[in-house]
């Protein structure tokens, strides 16, 4: 059975269901018809689109999807349509789990696309990492998974991830002091898509922690793909 | 002789032992410089710099301050740098919402034949994040008013105004590129603007040349 999953649902229930063939459908899952454009406005972020195009591509028997404060309104407001208006199986979660499991991912000495894969590989691998722990990293990224992972080949090897990302591998989606741990020390890149919530979080902490604040609508653009190489550049974090 | 470049989407700034400045359709095609930025320099020079770079290292060489916010207005987009004590903190590049402004300045003020430097500027502009829009906005003042002079000077408020926001309305501001010769637009700007010229990006692309050859 395929068995669709949203966000970040609590471990014990995708231990329930692990036996069966589990797709993120955060996730980019290949080529799928774009379907978005008939049914969510334009203002819609990259993500959300993505999560409707797959869940109506791959059919998944049941969704798991968490709408708690981990994900984001238009998350529970999908997972209603979903359900609502195009008949599908739903479970859902709020998340409101406390006892983390640790960001040994995030800090480690890893590339950040590797990081990235890892992080959201375990949802479903439930893997325990020992990684080399980077003491002293060159850069910081702070964001949700991106729609565009080309991103990530910008940043040196070691960047620490930050925000969403930091709660997603903790196993704590909704834990906003988390979210919002930054380091000044740290040059840092304040990322969030286009038309998603966290942009609030994004700009106010890259103007405290003298970050870098970018928004993306889905692909990475050229002016985005400039800002953080110079950033990263004058900032020292890489030559 | 050291080939530097500076390919703007319209205009194009090569510097060697002499100072050329192009359109950028009318480059011929076998310029290939030793150092560039812009438009087409990753397939145009030997070596490309990131345009947000170069234009740090022009304003650190040009300006004799500490403090300094440097903006550079082209055809098609507005970047920006932020020095506080000599040391980067604040960088901005708006493509997509400054879309084409620079641009469409120019195709006014050929189109209707004006000299910019002799228009007064106006006190409200109209609300202009995109060249083309912006536009479409001047043809419907000039349905309803016939006033040609009046429609543009309010087009060149409304993108002037939205450079001083997208800058973070600084007290002043030091300014690159051709607008800088545009004294409408300047004049148009709510705070004091120290126009550089037009080869800022050039000049860092000089300072970068020099440290790293060395």
């Amino acid at each position: 059975m395929k068995v669709g999953f949203v966000g970040c649902p609590p471990h014990d229930i995708m231990r329930e269901y692990e036996s069966e063939e589990l797709i993120d459908l955060d996730n980019d899952l290949g080529r799928v018809e774009e379907k978005s454009d008939l049914y969510l406005p334009k203002i819609s972020c990259s993500v959300i689109k993505r999560v409707f195009n797959n869940a109506l591509a791959i059919k998944p028997q049941k969704i798991i999807f968490d709408v708690g404060e981990g994900k984001c309104d238009s998350g529970r407001f999908l997972s209603w349509i979903l359900k609502e208006h195009f008949n599908m199986d739903i479970i859902e979660t709020r998340n409101q789990n406390r006892r983390g499991r640790g960001t040994v991912i995030c800090d480690s000495r890893l590339p950040l696309k590797r990081k990235f894969e890892l992080i959201l590989n375990n949802v479903i691998e439930n893997r325990d990492f020992k990684l080399e722990r980077e003491p002293h990293p060159k850069a910081g990224f702070w964001s949700v998974p991106c729609w565009d992972s080309r991103i990530f080949d910008l940043f040196p090897d070691g960047t620490t991830i930050l925000g969403w990302t930091r709660c997603f591998e903790n196993g704590t989606p909704d834990d906003l002091e988390l979210e919002c741990y930054a380091r000044e020390d740290i040059p840092t890149v304040f990322y969030a898509q286009t038309f998603c919530s966290k942009n609030l979080l994004a700009k106010n902490l890259a103007r405290v922690y003298r970050g870098l604040y970018v928004d993306c609508d889905g692909m990475l653009t050229a002016s985005v793909e400039a800002k953080i190489e110079a950033f990263l550049y004058l900032r020292g974090a890489v030559r | 002789m050291t080939v530097f470049a500076d390919f703007g989407s319209t205009w194009t700034k090569i510097v060697d032992s002499s100072v050329r400045i192009l359109r950028t359709k009318d480059v011929p095609r076998d310029i290939i410089a030793d150092i560039a930025c812009g438009h087409n320099a990753k397939i145009r020079s030997k070596r490309c710099i990131n345009e947000l770079i170069a234009l740090c290292e022009g304003g650190l060489r040009l300006i004799d301050e500490k403090d300094f916010l440097l903006v550079d207005v082209g055809s098609r987009d507005i970047k920006y740098v932020i020095y506080k004590d000599s040391r980067f903190v604040e960088t901005g590049w708006n493509q997509e919402c400054g879309a084409s402004q620079g641009f469409a300045v120019e195709l006014l003020e050929m189109y209707y034949g004006l000299d910019y430097n002799e228009l007064e500027p106006i006190e409200n502009g109209h609300p202009v994040t995109c060249g083309l829009i912006g536009i479409s906005r001047i043809f419907d003042e000039i349905i309803k008013t016939g006033n040609e002079r009046k429609a543009i000077a309010r087009f060149v408020k409304g993108i002037a105004t939205n450079v001083y926001h997208f800058t973070g309305k600084p007290k002043r501001m030091y300014l690159s590129g051709g607008l800088c010769d545009n004294r409408l637009f300047i004049d148009s700007l709510p705070c004091d603007v120290l126009p550089l010229g037009r080869l800022v990006l050039i000049e860092g692309l000089k300072e970068i040349h020099k440290r790293t050859s060395l």
